[in-house]
């Protein structure tokens, strides 16, 4: 707990409606959408402007107070997970769009604005935000920025990265300084300080208002389900699209466990099959319609069995409604079950699928799949039960493999969804001591203090010397149907 | 000690060096092909490490659409190679038959094809780099898509060889065009061609390149579209609609050489803005302006918001248009870099008016004293004397 010194310099920095010391309002904020990790936070602010949190940061850094930021608290790995005796920074009351500027394609936002409003601002214009994570209705820009978030369309349009040219930020000491561009400029010289900000989970810094990029809506979107009997085939097409020279929008697998649950809550009417493959194409329309030919064609080249094209905004939102909720809906084919997000080369999927199906059968647990097969990105979702005695562990430890199994693969522990405490300890399989070694002086250029989000993202020996144990419970957000996970 | 020049054949050779002139406080210059040193501040350092020796595309793994290659590997050689499964990293980067991939990604040079699919950090996945101390760092990945950990190869991308030394780096690829339609507008009044430009960035065509420009007599617009047959149908007719009353051919000129085709032009000062996309074409009739006064200068800007301009003029001349021109860009940010002297007096900094320094240098220092405490890499070669 605070001193009550402490409590009335914070009061001071951001008046007492901004100040929540209650215990039972504090639980708001104990997790993220990790939910199987809770602390209880010492105070949580919520300022209104940079100034205030700038005043918020100059105070824990004169007292030593570990900060974490939090935007609506969506995030998958508990990256605002509160540290122990630590202030919680909520930007949700920084929620202003401060400037649109259509003819240069950029918008200026607080962080606290969702992705969704972003798009909602500039939609009659004929524009929309690209970067678009399941929760977007929710999730702020400060928390994508933060995790670099993705989303289903990644493929054609990168990153949260990619869309932010510039931020201002407010440093672990306090000060406030300006990343890349103010006014929305490209390529300024000196080093790409938004490129290392942007997806460092909180560790650096809070950023405080944001310069996105936004993109033209495009003339024509087809979306196309297509049904297989093998994963094999369904890859073998996705690979097929690739060689062709064609750049989808997105594409998207679910395996037959899938299939089943999101048609068990949604009745998306998917084909009954082992896998079914996702090809979404958007740009002119003539383009979309030459290049939608030669799609469907590769889906029967690899024996496809049904080919469904939607061409209408409500077609299309069906199929992407079962897509969205795959994940809650696991709930119905298992009393529990642990997501996971990692990537591998597209090129090793079938020998993953085949590792993971022994590895399914070794353990006894169930494993359903769902991925972005454009980027490789995969999102494994290991079943069990709690209520048998040991299943929790297994699974866990199955989870965790899963991982290594990617980065065996050459790939990667997270596509999107961040390290932040819950795979912290597995960062040590994927990067070797001097790789780690250099992010931290990254760190230390920043924060020498430690203060900014600690003992997230990188491993620490007393988080990983013991393992943490944890299922996936659904985020309340997602129980309560606003938001989906994907 | 007297100077030296070092080759590393392998990442290893290259930390071993590191580590003994890091031991022994000795200066280093690393150079691919030296096509770009003359950029930033002129320095001089006690050793110069050449990357040449590290070249070679280590890994195209065309279906998954990245590829691995050596620093010291030239563009064309890493291009022509990729594109034996028809794909490319896209980027056209100056010099591209000389130029290597190590010193494109310390300068974080780009071309037209930056407007569709953007600069090489949103095109490099990952990075071996050896520090200043020797230490041997692998950055990013193999994949395309990727959060587990700070974006390192983003940091070094364009930080001038001041925070370690590349060896090693994966792209994410595109493929190539199959089809390509190129026309060029022009017209001797700029806004019209501003405002075709305007309506082709919002249109939602398949836009792959454009670039505008100016002529001896007049203005200039190119216009690549890169499309299936059908598409490209289309847009030729829908652009001929948008310029019916601007004079619209097929383009006779290569449009990827036209930036380093002013490198070629004799005694020229070239410079490098950033500007606002809407404040490009008030920058080039600007330029074009200058004939009236005897000061050759031909600009080239592309859509993103950069002109790159070789100025062709006296001494005195010429420090008062850098001057002019950084004090115009100064309000919103923009910038104006010295790539080429010429007569340019010497005294003039080359990235900056030292007044307005880049936002949040201090952070930039830093990060330099983490990677580089004792300032052995390319010691102050860079903005603010990185």
């Amino acid at each position: 707990m605070f001193t009550p010194a402490i409590l009335d310099e914070l009061r001071a920095a951001v008046d007492a409606r901004g100040l929540i010391v209650d215990r039972n309002q504090l639980q708001t904020y104990e997790c993220d959408g990790l939910t199987a990790y809770r602390t209880l936070p010492s105070a949580v602010v919520l300022p209104r402007t940079t100034a205030e949190v700038s005043a918020v940061i100059r105070i824990c850094a004169a007292h030593s107070i570990p900060f974490v930021a939090r935007g609506a608290g969506t995030g998958l790995s508990g990256g605002s997970l509160p540290a122990e005796n630590s202030l919680v920074i909520c930007l949700a009351r920084m929620n202003k769009v401060l400037s649109v500027d259509l003819e240069n394609a950029r918008i200026t936002v607080e962080p606290g604005v969702t992705n969704t409003q972003v798009t909602e601002r500039v939609k009659s214009a004929g524009y929309f935000y690209a970067p678009d994570p399941s929760s977007q209705t929710v999730c702020t820009i400060g928390g994508n920025l933060a995790e670099n978030a993705g989303g289903a369309h990644c493929l054609k349009y990168g990153f949260t990265t990619t869309h932010v040219l510039g931020c201002e930020v407010v440093l672990p000491n306090g000060d406030i300084r300006w990343f890349g561009s103010e006014h929305g400029l490209v390529d300024s010289p000196g080093y790409d300080l938004p490129g290392v900000f942007i997806g460092s989970e909180g560790t650096l810094g809070i950023a405080t208002k944001a310069v996105l990029r936004i993109t033209r809506r495009p003339e024509t979107v087809q979306t196309l389900l297509a049904a297989f009997d093998s994963a094999t085939d369904a890859a073998q097409t996705v690979s097929d699209i690739i060689a062709a020279g064609m750049l989808p929008s997105a594409m998207e697998m679910m395996d037959r466990t899938s299939i089943f649950a999101a048609e068990a809550a949604v009745h998306a009417g998917y084909p009954d099959c082992d896998a079914l493959l996702l090809v979404e194409l958007d740009g002119p329309t003539a383009e979309v319609q030459a290049q939608m030919a030669q799609v469907r064609s590769l889906c029967s080249t690899n024996k496809a069995w049904e080919q469904r094209l939607a061409q209408t905004d409500t077609e299309r939102a069906l199929v992407w409604k079962g897509r969205k909720a795959a994940f809650a809906a696991m709930g119905r084919v298992s009393p529990n079950y642990i997501v996971q997000d990692g990537v591998i080369p597209r090129t090793a999927l079938p020998a993953v699928l085949t590792r993971m199906k022994q590895m399914s059968e070794e353990t006894g647990l169930r494993i359903a799949n769902v991925f972005h097969a454009g980027d490789g990105n995969l999102h494994p979702m290991v079943l069990y039960d709690a209520a048998n005695p040991g299943e929790e562990d297994r699974a866990l430890i199955l989870s965790y493999d899963i991982l290594r199994m990617c980065v065996d693969a050459g790939g990667s522990i997270s596509g999107e969804h961040g390290i932040g405490r819950e795979k912290q300890c597995v960062m040590s399989y994927m990067h070797a001591e001097p790789d780690l070694a250099t992010m931290q002086r990254v760190r230390r250029a920043f924060d020498p203090n430690n203060l900014a989000n600690p003992e997230k993202l990188f491993p620490t020996p007393r988080l990983c010397g013991e393992r943490r144990h944890g299922a996936y419970i659904p985020h309340p957000i997602e129980a309560a149907g606003i938001a989906e996970v994907y | 000690m007297p100077t030296k020049t070092h080759s590393p054949a392998t990442t290893e050779e290259l930390s071993a060096i590191l580590r003994e002139a890091s031991a022994l406080g000795r200066t280093i210059t690393p150079t691919g092909a030296g096509t770009k040193l003359a950029w930033g501040n002129a320095i001089t350092t006690d050793d110069t490490i050449s990357l040449a020796n590290l070249s070679g595309v280590r890994e195209h793994s065309w279906q998954d659409l990245t590829a691995t290659v050596g620093a010291g590997t030239t563009w064309s050689a890493l291009q022509s190679q990729l594109a034996r499964h028809h794909q490319r990293v896209a980027l056209d980067p100056l010099f591209p038959e000389r130029a290597t991939v190590g010193g494109i990604l310390a300068t974080n040079d780009s071309g037209l094809l930056r407007m569709r699919y953007g600069g090489l950090r949103d095109l490099v996945l990952g990075m071996t780099v050896v520090l200043a101390d020797g230490t041997i760092a692998r950055t990013g990945g193999k994949v395309v898509k990727n959060v587990a950990g700070y974006d390192l190869p983003k940091l070094l991308t364009g930080s001038f060889g001041t925070l370690g030394i590349i060896t090693e780096a994966t792209f994410r690829l595109h493929p190539l065009p199959a089809h390509t339609s190129t026309f060029t507008a022009r017209s001797a009044d700029i806004a019209a061609l501003a405002d075709l430009m305007q309506h082709l960035v919002t249109s939602a065509m398949s836009l792959e390149a454009m670039q505008l420009r100016n002529e001896p007599d007049a203005f200039a617009l190119d216009i690549q579209f890169a499309a299936v047959p059908e598409a490209l149908d289309d847009h030729e007719q829908r652009l001929r609609r948008l310029a019916s009353k601007l004079s619209l051919e097929p383009t006779t000129v290569d449009i990827y050489t036209t930036r380093e085709q002013l490198f070629a032009i004799p005694n020229a000062t070239i410079l490098k803005l950033t500007t606002l996309p809407t404040k490009l074409s008030a920058l080039i009739a600007g330029f074009a302006q200058l004939a009236a006064h005897g000061i050759t200068a031909q600009a080239v800007a592309d859509p993103s918001g950069i002109v790159t301009v070789a100025l062709v003029a006296p001494a005195a001349g010429l420090a008062t248009i850098l001057e002019d021109l950084r004090a115009r860009l100064a309000p919103i940010g923009g910038t104006a870099v010295i790539l080429q002297r010429g007569a340019l007096p010497t005294d003039i900094d080359p990235w900056n008016n030292p007044a307005h320094p880049p936002a949040a240098l201090d952070v930039m220092r830093a990060i330099k004293n983490e990677f580089d405490s004792h300032r052995l890499l390319n010691p102050g070669r860079f903005v603010g004397g990185l």
